[in-house]
């Protein structure tokens, strides 16, 4: 299995998931805008009754409640606020999709949406703090870096099970074992996965270049080194990370141009991993509150 | 070692301890267990004798860079060692009776200047346990994976999962 007719095979198959992340850029867009947008937000929320439970659930959630209920998503919205609102319908949407069980990679049924959680927790807390992107767009695109690996988990293939004997007596890193053995690399389904959705370049250029950003075009350079960075750090952090995990390069010319230092990087921990412990409890289940 | 089958340890309960936490249990048929530890340090506590064990999920090396702000004592080594051994002993253990296991410190491909917490974590833990006189009888560290472990407070023994590969006993 060695062609550009595989790749598309991978993409076509993951099409029949149910619930694919195809709502997140209109979402992102509309939690970018203010108030006016909100009842757009409320009809697509009304478009995934999954999202719209979450979205109520958490609304009455002991964290946000106050004492009256709220019983419809447009008082949720209101009382959650576009920014929470649009890290539940993230999570839910991509989350969804990323906890069916697969092979290839080791995870246990979860293990990729905690990992994609905490990459985005990372993001989004370094584009804070070093102002190299959008902090919403630094979160989602921490939520769908490695979408091509689930896409070739769930397409079953037996190449992956190679990969993972091969690695790292043959091939040093996993990168190098996946285009030699599968012919094409996980990032390259995942760019071709996100162009099918709609979502805009930058959300591409991540996709297809967070493993190696020096080869990214300088436009998209700083949010796909973020994503580099973040990625890295939680996978130190351990939560859902795999066989593969640790068998990528840091790229180092990169992340010194983006001002990424190791110990501003080791001092963010504790901040970040808060936020993580509020969203992903120590067995391992996500929440909201 | 392999594992075998033992009905009373299928039955155990089992004490989760998240990251930057410390947990400590005087019940002999206990699991205590976490998750995930990647380049993190579990350090397990045994009092054979007295069955009191704990399990502290460390993630940074020192609190130094941290001196002057509230921090939780558990998420590194140098306090969350201190704090694990105090509680022991106040929960009954004695020090020269106690037996440490260590695990994680996974560390991604060689860098010169980033992502070297795993390397971090493992000198300062061996700094540590010299200077606190630790009897360390397991090392299960460094390398390119990701460990689950679980401490059978009847036995001492740390049972140890890996991604894609079969439990092990240390």
């Amino acid at each position: 299995m060695k062609s550009a007719a595989d790749l598309l095979t991978v993409v076509e198959m993951t099409r029949s998931i149910p619930c694919a992340p195809a709502l997140l850029p209109k979402l992102l867009k509309l939690a970018e805008g203010g108030a006016s947008d909100l009842g757009e937000m409320e009809m697509l929320i009304h478009l995934d009754t999954g999202l719209a439970t979450d979205v109520l659930r958490t609304a009455n959630s002991a964290y946000f409640s106050s004492n009256q209920r709220c019983e419809n998503i447009s008082d949720a919205i209101l009382r959650l606020g576009s920014k929470v609102l649009y890290r539940i319908a993230a999570s839910t949407l991509t989350g969804r999709w990323l906890v069916n069980p697969v092979r290839g990679y080791g995870w246990e049924p979860g293990d990729l949406c905690r990992h994609s959680l905490c990459v985005a927790i990372c993001a989004e807390t370094f584009a804070q703090k070093l102002q190299l992107a959008d902090a919403s767009t630094a979160y989602t695109a921490g939520l769908i870096h490695d979408l091509g690996k689930f896409a070739l988990a769930y397409a079953n293939f037996t190449a992956l099970d190679e990969i993972a004997n091969r690695v790292p007596d043959e091939f040093p890193t996993w990168r190098e074992a996946e285009k030699v053995i599968l012919g094409f690399e996980s990032t390259q389904v995942t760019k071709a996965l996100l162009e099918n959705w709609g979502f805009p370049s930058l959300f591409l250029a991540v996709g297809e270049f967070y493993q190696n950003p020096s080869d990214c075009p300088s436009t998209e350079r700083p949010t796909v080194t973020l994503i580099h960075a973040a990625k890295h750090l939680a996978t130190q952090l351990g939560y859902g990370v795999g066989v593969d995990g640790f068998y990528y390069e840091p790229d180092e010319p990169a992340l010194a141009e983006a001002g990424f230092k190791d110990e501003d990087m080791d001092a963010a921990i504790p901040e970040i991993l808060s936020t993580i412990q509020k969203y992903i409890s120590p067995t391992g289940q996500i929440r909201f509150a | 070692m392999v594992l075998s089958f033992h009905p009373v340890a299928e039955q155990m309960p089992t004490i989760i301890v998240g990251v930057a936490e410390f947990k400590i249990s005087t019940e002999p048929f206990t699991y205590i267990a976490t998750h995930a530890l990647g380049s993190c340090l579990g350090v397990t506590f045994h009092d054979e004798r007295r069955r009191i064990g704990g399990l502290l999920h460390a993630m940074l090396p020192t609190s130094h860079v941290h001196a002057g702000q509230k921090i939780r004592e558990a998420m590194f080594l140098d306090t969350g060692i201190s704090r694990a051994l105090a509680s022991l002993l106040k929960a009954g253990a004695r020090k020269s009776d106690i037996r440490c296991k260590v695990f994680g410190g996974a560390q991604l491909m060689l860098t010169d200047n980033y992502f070297r917490i795993g390397s971090k974590n493992i000198d300062a833990f061996y700094k540590i346990s010299q200077e606190m006189e630790l009897d360390v009888v397991a090392w299960e560290v460094s390398g390119r994976v990701n460990r689950t472990i679980r401490l059978n407070n009847s036995t001492g023994d740390v049972i140890v999962k890996i991604p894609s590969k079969p439990e092990f006993v240390r």
